[in-house]
């Protein structure tokens, strides 16, 4: 939310841009989470908003996650509608927590990061 | 594009810290939403305080950090050759590994050790089961199966760190035990009735009375930062669950305690003060310490554990020390079933971990 | 499994075999928690005769009710009993735990708080039944010396605090006016009070206050711990006014099972033991769990086996980590039946306070027992020193570590005082951060807990009070 006052003439760009366009993300798996994913670690992913949506929220991407990217024991990575507590993110090196979690809004280029606590000490 | 993209991105929140940056984490245990660079100089300086405070070290010590290639062991190293130098503890710092001799996990991970010894120049010592006790894991796996191997290997691991600490002739070794393991622990002695491990599971320094006393600095340090400190100084680290235990993760009070987490972060810190505070008297103590009649390693029965175990993989007979067995070696295997005959089905941090 | 043969040796290798299947299951709930595969562990392991007459374990007259009703057809011990032996059994610990530690006298007037569960029904059912041998015993002695001892009840009526509406809260109230004219004679009176009525008299309009109090707790858990410990204040208020000398509370083991976790996972450590002893002097009337050593699943049995009838409209429903906790100890509970009792037992190995034990009474049988107490103050000389204080909000006993120093001035105390000498907990959970806020908070307090909390000061004082 916060981002689009700030952001100002670009945003509208990206906005536009990513009506018609797909929007591209690189998601990296880390902390044992690439081992859902066939040990791939690195995801550059092209995703359309939904329909009448003007952007993305990272509710859906991890909707999007889970049913495509994610091969086995999806448990391990989500809970519920949000991630399995214990599985920290951050989207372009931030803390999601810091960003509305699941409410946080993506942009067309932006990195997130998924990384796992609960694999080995 | 590309430049336009980082341009765009959201200043975000500034740090309440140094209001200049972008906040980059927001603490557990505080709440604040802090930069990366604040991060770093609250988090060290909290692990500083937790090592002055509780006098851990004494100068010219040398000590053996518990590396097993993981977060914890990989941010403890770093974090504690980063204070040795900055404030002058005067310590002689050692990477101790364990070497279980599972192909596939534990020589992987023993690669991101090797690379620690050179990134941070320590030195490091690495023990194996092969040496130690004659059987790697994979061959103990091969005859008992993946039941029980989880026993074997935590039991073996346990000693071998002692024994290492023993050859690189270091006075304390510290381990990397986080708040949210010590938080754990605690439920579970709660759970299981173990009312002496209750007693002493939140005591940062353990084993004073023993030969090489163990520490954990990271005793009040959440998970969360330790991962977030690992990822932002891109810190070499192994993150693979054991191939022997591939579903081992942790039990429901790991799970248990990230949902608190979710709700309210201190929660950990409170299961730890709580079990600092329980009102135990003292007339509950752990049985005598002996010696093990064997080896010598401290057992409060004839045989250590370990020589139980491995007396049982000698003669063919693994069974042994697990659980509920008639063994040939009857009187043996009665003392064992005492203090290890539950089968608890509730479990701490099994793998890749360092035992409490 | 641990033999390859099965009849390698005939007695002990099945239970292994059961022992070993019970650890994979568990082990496969492990990896999948949501999943309950539990039927087959009670396939396994439970009874061994499929067939469907078993007879009860303790008569060996009567079939046991698991082979009766399939309803009772659990996991545990419990249904290896008939109705009878079982119902014995329950009063049974019920009745030991009163007499063991003298929990009610014959000259007591007792209060039990009955929320309209099944705990709290239970508990009444017993003291009644209690009071009935009680008074059979005073018709046939000769002398008559011995009184019986009363019995009341008690509803604290939340409504300020729940969102049950008004017709359905009027009708519950009505059935449970039935329920208590209906375990008679003897005649209990019921009480049925509302929370506000903590506040004096004269403060204008209690149910605003109450509200306004609540609202200002903004964690959820905190909340609903903090009407937990108003109901407390309600229940001391009418025993109070009303000279009862005992409050009952039917708090069983699964409660407490929970109350461990609870207590831990909000940094209660020190002040846990205070909380689950079968009695809790700390308060001006004592507060006694003659159902402390009862699993609520047993108590659901009874409630069923005889058809007491329980209110479900207040039925209690947690927020925050209280639900969290609820929700996890029956997972483990149904992972392994004997968990509750297992977390029980823990926390019962800790070192109880001063006050979990009876205050001294002016009966007949005092003399022996202070002797016995005083035998366990030679036990443990250090333990008669230093006095507790307590919390002025929960009322648990501080740690003294924790305890901040400060100057008691005669007259009021700011606010930041009283909050140094609140626990950790609510500091943190219940009270307002904001100190302008906190000094409102501490205005809208029950008065009552200003004055009660001043005999907290000295445990050993308060003693001489309750006497």
């Amino acid at each position: 939310m916060t981002s689009f006052r700030l952001v100002g003439v670009i945003s509208i760009v990206t906005l536009i841009r990513s009506f018609k366009m797909l929007m591209f993300f690189c998601l990296f798996l880390r902390g044992g989470l690439e081992l859902l994913c066939d040990s791939v670690k690195i995801h550059n992913v092209d995703l359309e908003p939904e329909n009448g949506e003007k952007q993305l929220t990272m509710k859906h991407l991890l909707s999007w996650v889970r049913t495509n990217l994610i091969k086995e024991r999806p448990e391990m990575f989500m809970k519920g509608d949000s991630v399995r507590p214990g599985v920290l993110v951050l989207v372009n090196d931030c803390d999601w927590e810091l960003s509305g979690q699941l409410d946080t809004t993506l942009e067309d280029k932006d990195v997130v990061v998924f990384i796992s606590t609960l694999h080995g000490g | 594009m590309e430049g336009e993209a980082a341009a765009a991105k959201p200043k975000g929140r500034l740090c309440v810290i140094c209001n200049q940056k972008r906040a980059a984490l927001k603490r557990p245990k505080t709440l604040e939403q802090i930069c990366r660079e604040c991060f770093y100089a609250v988090f060290e300086e909290e692990i500083h305080r937790v090592i002055v405070d509780n006098q851990l070290f004494k100068p010219s010590e040398r000590v053996a950090i518990g590396a097993s290639g993981g977060k914890d062991s990989t941010v403890l190293a770093y974090v504690l050759s980063e204070l040795n130098r900055r404030h002058n503890y005067g310590l002689d710092l050692f990477l101790l590994s364990v070497d279980e001799g599972i192909t596939g996990y534990r020589d992987d991970s023993l690669e991101t050790v090797k690379r620690n010894e050179i990134q941070y120049g320590l030195p490091l010592k690495v023990v194996s089961y092969k040496e130690l006790y004659g059987w790697t894991m994979d061959e103990i796996v091969k005859l008992i199966g993946m039941k029980n191997n989880c026993t074997f290997c935590g039991v073996f691991r346990r000693q071998a760190l002692d024994r290492g600490a023993a050859l690189l002739k270091v006075d304390k070794l510290v381990t990397g035990h986080n708040a949210d393991d010590i938080a754990e622990t605690v439920l579970l002695n709660i759970l299981r009735g173990d009312i002496a491990r209750l007693s002493r599971c939140t005591s940062i320094t353990t084993g004073e009375d023993g030969p090489i006393p163990r520490c954990k600095p990271f005793k009040y340090t959440y998970e969360k930062e330790i991962v977030m400190y690992a990822y932002f100084k891109k810190l070499d680290y192994f993150s693979t669950e054991c191939i022997y235990s591939p579903n081992a993760y942790r039990g429901f009070a790991r799970e248990f305690i990230k949902d608190l987490e979710r709700i309210r972060p201190r929660a950990i810190l409170d299961i730890i003060k709580s079990g600092e505070d329980f009102r135990i008297s003292t007339s509950t103590k752990m049985p005598e310490q002996g010696n093990c009649e064997r080896c010598g390693y401290i057992s409060s029965q004839k045989w250590c554990k370990a020589c139980v175990l491995l007396e049982g993989l000698n003669r063919g007979l693994p069974k042994l020390g697990i659980g509920r067995t008639r063994g040939a070696n009857h009187e043996t295997s009665k003392s064992i079933k005492q203090r290890n005959g539950t089968t608890d089905s509730i479990q701490s941090k099994q793998c890749g971990s360092l035992d409490f | 499994m641990s033999c390859n043969s099965q009849n390698c040796c005939q007695s002990g290798c099945y239970k292994d075999t059961i022992l070993d299947d019970r650890e994979e299951v568990s082990l496969a709930l492990t990896n999948a928690p949501n999943e309950m595969p539990f039927n087959s562990v009670s396939a396994g392991s439970g009874r061994n005769h499929p067939e469907n007459s078993v007879l009860c374990v303790k008569c060996k007259l009567n079939e046991s009710m698991a082979s009766t009703s399939a309803e009772y057809n659990t996991d545990s011990d419990i249904s290896r009993f008939c109705g009878n032996c079982f119902r014995s059994n329950l009063y049974g610990k019920f009745r030991l735990a009163v007499s063991s530690n003298a929990l009610i006298s014959p000259s007591d007037n007792v209060l039990v708080a009955f929320s309209g569960g099944t705990s709290s029904r239970v508990a009444l059912q017993f003291v009644h039944e209690m009071q009935l041998k009680a008074l059979k015993n005073f018709e046939a002695s000769r002398d008559r010396s011995l009184p019986v001892f009363g019995v009341g009840v008690v509803f604290i009526d939340e409504r300020s605090s729940l969102a049950v509406p008004t017709l359905e809260f009027d009708k519950a109230i009505e059935d449970m006016k039935l329920i208590v004219s209906n375990i008679a004679p003897p005649a209990k009176k019921l009480h049925v009070v509302p929370t506000e009525d903590i506040f004096p008299l004269d403060s204008i309009d209690g149910r605003e206050r109450f509200k306004e109090l609540v609202d200002a707790v903004h964690d959820d858990t905190g909340r609903e711990d903090l009407v937990k410990y108003l109901r407390m204040l309600s229940l001391q208020k009418v025993a109070q006014d009303y000279g009862y000398s005992k409050i009952v509370l039917g708090t069983c083991t699964s409660r407490i099972a929970c109350h461990v976790l609870e207590a831990t996972v909000k940094g209660q450590g020190y002040s846990l033991a205070a909380d689950i002893q079968y009695v809790d002097a700390r308060w001006k009337i004592p507060v006694i769990l003659p159902l402390r050593d009862c699993l609520s699943q047993e108590l659901n049995i009874l409630c069923n086996l005889d058809s007491l009838k329980t209110i479900d409209a207040f039925k209690g429903h947690h927020s925050g980590i209280n639900a969290l906790i609820t929700s996890f100890v029956k997972l483990l509970q149904a992972e392994n039946p004997s968990r509750e009792s297992t977390i029980f037992r823990t926390a019962g190995k800790l070192t109880p306070f001063r006050f979990n034990r009876m205050p001294e009474a002016d009966d007949l049988n005092s003399k022996l027992a202070t002797q016995r107490r005083q035998k366990k103050y030679n036990l443990k000389p250090n333990e008669s020193l230093p006095p507790e204080s307590f919390c002025r909000i929960c009322n648990a006993p501080l740690k003294l570590s924790d305890v901040k120093s400060c100057n008691l001035e005669n007259g009021t105390l700011s606010a930041e005082v009283i909050r140094d000498k609140c626990c950790m907990s609510c500091q943190f959970q219940v009270l307002p951060k904001d100190t302008s806020v906190l000094e409102q908070f501490f205005s809208l307090f029950p008065q009552q807990m200003e004055v009660q909390t001043e005999y907290n000061s000295s445990s050993e004082e308060r003693l001489q009070t309750l006497r």
